[in-house]
């Protein structure tokens, strides 16, 4: 039982979990309205891009910038110049209005979790849901093309897919979309028919006992 | 005797055989934080409030707090093998235990899994822990007796089938002990008999268990066991699941008798999980809903209406006090909830009036309705004499010459509190209670010695039990004390005293010879 259900621990935790819950609350509330606001410029998808791009390229090229974005000793008038010489003229003004309102709530620090948010939410705005396969070997492309849209057709819905590759599964797929697992996988089918072969035989037990007790 | 290790790997082949790789689907979470049996659990989004949850290793959870991006899950198990990034993952399943004949006799855990070593309980009958109580249309009003046995319960504050009766007092005055009377009594009544053992030392759930055994009273009894070490989720659960069990029977027109001891534990184990499950705290610190705790569990005690079958649930709920305080919250709240109460109390423990009784503040709610009419008849107006009694005494200690008619009371007074004390695990059938009980209120002790009440109780019932079998046969058939059983009995009191004298006389005549 352990392995299968623990197999999934093992998995980069790409994003989809957030420790703390508390900034991922307010995380969301921010990424609500950054979106919305790139929605009324029409914009969406490359503000998106572009705080993704800070967030994934820039950051951890200055791996000290996370560090002041986060501290509340460096003032909020320093942030937003150190803000206007990243952004200006590079991105669009809805991006760069973000920051600044970011900076200015002193919630700089969590933008990795409000570019992470901001993607969830835009991913379900859109209709299309996170999810991952797992296989125990590695597949090619054409493989990979075809178990998409056949699991697409079979949830009705789009899928923003990754890929996983678990030896410990044995074989088979799984498939997570959501909070939903669909488990075919070979380890977890052993352990069902573990758990059933152990009923059968504590009952079979049981009941030849009760069979040839004498009362 | 030998297994049929053939026909068992025959099953084995076949499940082989038919095994395939169907598609498992689940809805998962994965742990963020765990801790003091709960968990914090990120996912689950389509999870139920209440529904059962399943970690790695099989320990099973329940869903307690849905919050806004996370769940709040406590551990029913063992929450030490639950580690942080664990999987977990719905069953869309309530929590439920096994019930059934298969329990009776059983020590279980409180998810219905052996503690006594019997091997496994082998039923398909299972049912919810969390239950709707039975409503207004599906009750009928208490009527029959439940006999605890003991003479002082079962004359002043009579518990009914059905029936709600909470024993409260503090530590060390005899609750558990009237449970378990109770219990003990129930041996030929085909009442199945629940004990729950709520934060209770081991050590004293074992002397429990061992004391059933003894009086033969695990034939018809189960025993629920979350100690003082088991973690707070399963305290909290273990009287909604012993009420599970003892629910079906009640549901298929059969009597139960469940004993909760006790629930001040358990409203403690409550208030643990809500405290750690950041739920706000209010008076003493238990949550808001401890209320609710308690008043779904004893409302889930009935007597089902004729078309239900007319079983019953009745509970004896325990509750322990400090310093005998009864308005403290838990006390003050399952007082209300139930239909009366037995008030224990120290100091009439130490002065050696066992059980310890206080007559003046333990009621009966509803019982009375239940009671048979010969003890109605010879116990009238007990309660109300016996609490005077105490007020007479109070005011005799202070010295003064009394009256003859006052001195009258006080030692008839005396002699009953005599006649009420009764030994642990020596319930009295409901007749010698009436024939004893009749003796003292109309009386017949008054020149019987204090110190000599309770041999005298003793050889008067053996008396009857085997010179007039009659009598004892004819109350125990009308249920009644008519004239006729009235003039009989005060024919037989008057015999035996005189055989008494008699053999007294002769007794003290041997004695002086044996001096000479």
């Amino acid at each position: 039982m352990t392995k299968p259900l623990s197999s999934n621990a093992a998995e980069p935790a790409a994003g989809d979990v957030t420790v703390d819950i508390g900034a991922e609350r307010i995380a969301r509330v921010y990424a609500q309205a950054i979106i919305e606001a790139a929605d009324r410029k029409g914009c969406r998808g490359q503000v998106l891009g572009e705080l993704a791009g800070i967030v994934r390229k820039v950051l951890p090229a200055v791996p000290r910038a996370r560090d002041v974005f986060a501290s509340p000793r460096i003032g909020t008038d320093e942030k937003a110049r150190m803000i206007d010489a990243i952004t200006k003229g590079r991105t669009l003004p809805t991006t760069a209005h973000a920051l600044h309102v970011l900076a200015r709530h002193g919630r700089l620090g969590l933008l990795a979790e409000v570019v992470t948010s901001a993607e969830r939410l835009a991913a379900e705005l859109e209709g299309r849901k996170q999810a991952t396969f797992t296989t125990a070997v590695p597949l090619a492309a054409a493989e990979q093309a075809r178990i998409v849209t056949e699991v697409e057709q079979a949830v009705s819905a789009t899928l923003a897919p990754t890929f996983a590759v678990d030896p410990d599964i044995i074989g088979g797929l799984v498939v997570r979309i959501g909070d939903t697992v669909y488990d075919q996988s070979v380890a977890t089918a052993l352990v069902r028919l573990g758990e059933r072969l152990k009923k059968r035989s504590i009952h079979e037990i049981q009941y030849g006992r009760d069979r040839l007790s004498p009362a | 005797m030998k297994f049929n290790t053939d026909e068992i790997a025959s099953v084995l082949r076949e499940e082989i055989d038919q095994f395939e790789t169907g598609i498992d689907v689940r809805e998962v979470g994965r742990v963020l934080e765990v801790g003091d049996g709960i968990a914090r659990v990120w996912g689950l989004s389509g999870v139920m409030a209440g529904e059962m949850v399943e970690f790695p290793g099989g320990i099973t959870g329940l869903a307690f707090n849905l919050e806004e991006n996370s769940v709040g899950v406590i551990i029913l198990g063992d929450y030490l093998k639950v580690t942080e990034g664990d999987e977990v993952r719905s069953t869309g399943r309530l929590l439920s235990v096994p019930v059934g004949d298969a329990v009776i006799g059983r020590v279980l855990d409180p998810l219905g899994n052996p503690l006594d070593g019997k091997g496994p309980v082998v039923t398909d009958l299972r049912r919810p822990v969390e239950a709707l109580a039975p409503g207004i249309a599906e009750r009928q009003p208490v009527r029959e007796p439940l006999q605890t046995g003991i003479k002082a319960v079962d004359a002043m504050t009579p518990i009914g089938r059905g029936q709600r009766e909470l024993i409260i007092g503090d530590r060390k005055t005899g609750k558990t002990a009237i449970g378990i009377d109770a219990i003990i009594n129930q041996k030929n009544s085909g009442v199945k008999c629940f004990y729950v053992a709520v934060g209770q030392k081991d050590s004293s759930v074992a002397v429990v268990i061992d004391t059933l055994r003894k009086y033969g009273a695990m034939d018809y009894t189960t025993v629920i066991v979350s100690g003082a070490s088991t973690a707070a989720p399963l305290q909290y659960i273990a009287p909604y699941s012993g009420t599970a069990m003892a629910e079906h029977f009640m549901y298929n027109g059969q009597h139960a008798l469940i004993v909760y001891d006790d629930l001040s534990k358990q409203a403690t184990a409550y208030r643990q999980l809500s405290l750690l499950m950041r739920r706000p705290p209010g008076r003493e610190a238990y949550p808001g809903d401890v209320f609710y705790a308690h008043s779904r569990l004893l409302e889930r005690s009935a007597k089902l209406s004729k078309e239900l079958g007319g079983g019953s649930l009745t509970s004896l709920p325990i509750i322990e006090t400090l310093e005998g305080e009864v308005s403290a919250y838990i006390p003050t709240n399952v007082i209300s909830i139930t239909d009366g109460q037995i008030y224990l109390q120290p100091d009439l423990f130490f002065a050696g009036q066992r059980p310890a009784m206080n007559v003046g503040i333990s009621v009966s709610r509803v019982g009375g309705a239940a009671q048979t009419k010969a003890m109605k008849k010879v116990a009238g107006g007990l309660r109300l004499d016996l609490a005077s009694f105490r007020e007479l005494e109070a005011f005799a200690q202070l010295g003064t010459d009394l009256d003859a008619a006052t001195q009258q009371r006080l030692d008839r007074g005396y002699r009953m509190v005599e006649l009420l004390k009764q030994g642990q695990y020596q319930p009295l059938d409901v007749v010698d209670q009436v024939l004893s009980i009749y003796a003292g209120t109309r009386g017949f002790l008054d020149d019987v010695k204090r110190d000599e009440v309770a041999d005298w109780e003793k050889s008067f019932l053996t008396f009857v039990r085997d010179q007039v079998p009659e009598l004892r046969a004819r109350i125990e058939q009308t249920k009644e004390l008519d004239g006729e059983s009235e003039r009989q009995l005060e024919a037989a009191i008057a015999d035996f005293k005189r055989q008494r004298a008699a053999g007294e006389s002769h007794g003290n005549r041997e004695l002086a010879g044996a001096a000479r």
